[in-house]
């Protein structure tokens, strides 16, 4: 009979530990996905196996090397808040922050994220408190059919987070890369200018 | 008009906390287990005959499981052309982006390989993409009976309209002013693309549409596949905007449940972003001639109008032209005669009919009032329209109020100057406004109000909310009836099963229509609780209502609007920034004031999108176009978009709920003449051709 010496035990446990606060990643890699299916029927695309954070949460994901952030997120780990409004880099409703920095997740490669950090609008309330952003966005009607609504968030976020209070010009400046054609631009820029100063 | 407790009061989304924190499901959020994602291969020739099509290359392909094409797919789209019969895959193909074979595959890059690997060989036939030459004789024709369409009685003539007699209107005139006007085929655009999930269970079929109208979808799909409505349910929970060209069903609909049935599983088709351009459909385009008679006083005694509107390859819209019915004129004739190309299709978007017809008609009232040495606020104030055609009377009208109060609002008299162009420097400052108005009210709609034994309200209309907070205010108007808080009603939408018929959210009737519904089942409601008392634990009290429009007793029900803009154009560069907008409106008693002033607002920018960049164009020579997608059309951005000031003229309104009288459309109709006037009173030349972008300008000036 193997012994198991105290110092195996405790390392194991810790390592218990650490699998407890990875177990959203585990389950996100045993979930059977249609990606899944696509990687039986066409073994010859290629793999890489990536490490990132979504939210907080710690993924290690074998992503497929054409797969955009924007399909990962959405496809891939079922955080479809972040929008598909072109695909091509033209609307921003796609937009996320990796890093803290705002970019477009349709024209960012899931390979490219390995190491980074992401934030999408899912990540934006902190234990069940909305983000002043999202309260200022419902107080004020930005979102007229929303479909844009959560990049515009996180593109005002990414701006307040480096201007606390920036002027009407500063926000309008800021988000033109996020097209609203309900064209609730007025309602959009009234919020995050309400918003400034507490986010 | 009364105050009321509910109605009248700004009131945040019902559904507000779902779009902020990307809870709220759209169509395209939606995964089903096992579901398939489709891709459509389309015709890159603007008009061709396929003369053999070979998919097994692309069957073969690992993870591909169905391929339609018009060889094994013979589905009529009846909702996608009026006229003719459209099938989902035509052949000949009829323009660039007419679909030829759609494929269902594990995951969207197969399905997207599979497309490249279909063969098609085409026969190239002539085309044409000008609604004039489409008209010459010998021009190929693109549909049997040629290229003029026929009018909305299905007669090969156009469409017209006629009172008086204008030759003796024109006689009677001490000035004849005629000119011409051209507006441009653009897209909606809206942000969510077109996406269809369906999935068979049996031969029941469930479809997950962005649709504006689930109740007239669920037919649509019945007929054109040719099953019982009963077998269909059709559900849109969230919906990303759609502006008319999400109304009844999409052909994606009917390929996505073709495709389900073929493969056996779920497929979800979404469309790509220039799929949205060039092969969903756009606002049509327009070639307007007027002739105007005034007197000396700036009376008008005739208006007449030839116009050609552009059809594209298939009559899926009206392709009218509205917007000579806001002035008053004893003598008027107007003509409309639809013509295809092989272009891109052409049916609703926004006021489908007036945009592009009051930029003419409004463009040219200016002119006549600078030449009459008027000013065109008053000549608008002397000539507008006081009875619906010079006859029937309105059941409220707040016209006036709109030109007198939001003129004050903009500071016209401060703002306009009387000799266009003055004004030194490089930079010249200009102000314009226009007026508009929308009928509403047609179709007829059902709602179902249900009080359970805990003391709520459920509210079951059969809308969508395309972004007019369309469930709030159904919300809104039932808790007003029914004298209790709004977190007292639920609104239950967007699913056929559990909701009943509604017209659909076109039309600007959402609020008039299902919202006159919405009352009636109430007031049956309560008559029930007078009756029975209220219902206790597991009871429910249940009414239903339907309503028609109501009889206007010989009136004509209307919203009314005058837009104001003051712009600044770079006459070196022809750049124009819009510096000043105001929209007054008359939609009888606001409902929710804070989302009402979204779609004014929104409204007002998206036309002024319209008047200075908006427009999908053609290469004549290959009939392939040029701009499909967000940065060819230009449409507008946070930094194009101007603070609009909104007025609101809360006429006495007998009919609608509460006095509410319809608001989206009118929201863009006087915008894009509005601009095109200010930048007319900014440099003193007249562009006569939408979008008014800056090399027009720079050739009006050079």
């Amino acid at each position: 009979m193997k012994k198991i010496s105290r110092r195996k035990f405790v390392e194991g446990t810790s390592a218990g530990i650490v699998a407890v606060a990875a177990i959203p990643a585990v389950e996100a890699q045993q979930k059977p996905t249609p990606a899944a299916a696509a990687a039986a029927v066409n073994p010859s695309v290629p793999r890489t196996t990536i490490k990132l954070t979504v939210n907080g949460v710690d993924h290690r994901l074998e992503v497929e090397d054409r797969w955009t952030l924007v399909e990962l997120l959405r496809d891939h780990l079922e955080l479809t808040g972040t929008k598909i409004g072109c695909d091509r880099g033209e609307c921003g409703a796609c937009t996320v922050l990796v890093d803290g920095t705002p970019l477009y997740s349709c024209s960012q490669l899931a390979v490219w994220m390995n190491g980074r950090s992401i934030q999408t609008v899912e990540g934006l309330a902190k234990s069940g408190k909305l983000d002043p952003l999202q309260e200022a966005f419902i107080e004020h009607d930005a979102p007229q059919c929303g479909y844009c609504t959560s990049g515009q968030l996180m593109i005002a976020k990414a701006l307040l987070m480096k201007n606390a209070r920036p002027t009407r010009d500063e926000v309008r400046t800021a988000m033109t890369g996020n097209l609203c054609r309900c064209s609730n631009y007025n309602h959009y820029v009234e919020a995050v200018m309400a918003a400034g100063g507490k986010a | 008009m009364t105050p009321l407790k509910t109605v009248g009061h700004a009131t945040h989304r019902i559904d507000a906390l779902q779009r902020v924190t990307g809870a709220a499901k759209y169509t395209s959020d939606i995964h089903l287990p096992g579901m398939l994602y489709a891709r459509v291969l389309r015709s890159p020739h603007p008009h061709a005959r396929i003369r053999k099509i070979d998919v097994s290359k692309a069957m073969a392909l690992p993870g591909v499981n169905a391929i339609l094409t018009h060889e094994n797919c013979d589905v009529t789209w009846g909702s996608g052309d009026q006229l003719n019969q459209r099938r989902l895959f035509n052949n000949p193909v009829r323009f660039a982006g007419d679909p030829v074979a759609a494929i269902a595959a594990v995951d969207r890059h197969v399905a997207e390989d599979a497309t490249h690997l279909i063969e098609v060989d085409y026969e190239i036939l002539p085309f044409l993409t000008d609604v004039e030459e489409a008209l010459k004789p010998g021009a190929v024709a693109i549909h049997e009976g040629g290229n003029l369409s026929l009018n909305n009685q299905r007669q090969p003539v156009p469409q017209t309209y006629k009172r008086g007699n204008v030759a003796d209107g024109l006689k009677a005139a001490d000035h004849v002013f005629e000119d011409n006007f051209t507006s441009a085929h653009h897209n909606n655009a809206q942000l969510e693309i077109r996406v269809s999930i369906a999935e068979w269970s049996g031969d029941k079929l469930t479809v997950h549409a962005a649709t504006q109208g689930i109740a007239n979808c669920r037919t649509d799909i019945a007929r054109d596949l040719k099953i019982n409505v009963d077998n269909v349910r059709v559900i849109s929970e969230y919906m990303g905007g759609g502006f008319g060209n999400k109304n009844q069903c999409q052909d994606s609909d009917l390929m996505a449940a073709m495709l389900a049935k073929q493969a056996g599983a779920p497929v979800k088709l979404e469309f790509t972003r220039k799929e949205d351009f060039v092969a969903v459909h756009g606002r049509w385009s327009s070639r307007q001639s007027y002739k105007v008679g005034v007197k000396n006083d700036g009376t008008l005694t005739a208006i007449q109008m030839t116009a050609l509107t552009g059809a594209g390859a298939y009559r899926k819209g009206s392709c009218d032209l509205s917007g000579t019915e806001i002035y008053q004129v004893p003598h008027l004739e107007t003509s409309v005669s639809p013509v295809y190309t092989n272009t891109a299709v052409a049916a609703n978007y926004r006021a489908p009919a007036y945009p592009q017809a009051v930029f003419g008609i409004e463009s040219l009232m200016d002119d006549v009032a600078y030449a009459l040495k008027m000013d065109p606020m008053e000549f608008r104030l002397k000539n507008m329209t006081r009875k619906f055609r010079d006859q029937t009377p309105y059941t409220s009208i707040g016209l006036e109020d709109c030109i007198r109060k939001g003129a004050e609002k903009f500071e016209w008299k401060k703002r306009w100057k009387p000799e266009p162009g003055s004004g030194a420097g490089p930079v010249k400052r200009g102000a314009g406004m226009a007026m508009g108005m929308f009928g509403s009210g047609l179709g007829r709609s059902s709602a179902v109000v249900r009080l359970d034994g805990q003391g709520q309200y459920h509210v079951h209309v059969g809308v969508t909310d395309v972004g007019t907070a369309a469930k709030t205010t159904m919300g809104l108007i039932a808790a007003e009836e029914l004298g209790v808080p709004l977190e007292k009603v639920t609104v239950v939408w967007g699913d056929t099963d559990t909701c009943p018929y509604s017209v659909g959210e076109s039309g600007s009737r959402t609020t008039v229509q299902t919202g006159m519904a919405v009352i009636e089942a109430v007031r049956d409601l309560k008559k029930q609780i007078a009756e029975k008392g209220s219902p206790k634990g597991n009871d429910v009290l249940t009414a239903m209502a339907t309503t028609n429009p109501p009889p206007l007793q010989g009136l004509s029900r209307n919203s009314f609007v005058a837009h104001f803009a003051e712009v600044e154009v770079n006459i070196e560069t022809g750049h124009v920034v819009v510096t000043r907008f105001v929209a007054a409106h008359d939609s009888g008693r606001v409902v929710n004031p804070l989302t009402a002033q979204s779609q004014v607002q929104g409204g007002s920018i998206q036309g002024i999108g319209m008047a200075l960049h908006e427009e999908l164009l053609y290469d004549k020579r290959s009939g392939q176009p040029l701009n499909a997608g967000y940065y060819g059309a230009r449409i507008m951005t946070h930094l194009d978009a101007p603070l609009v000031d909104v007025v609101w003229v809360e006429t006495d309104e007998p009919y609608g709920p509460f006095g509410a009288k319809t608001l989206g459309e009118p929201t863009i109709i006087p915008t894009v003449a509005a601009v095109a006037n200010a930048v007319y009173n900014a440099i003193g030349r007249r562009v006569k051709s939408l979008p008014i972008t800056r090399d027009k300008i720079l050739g009006v000036l050079a």
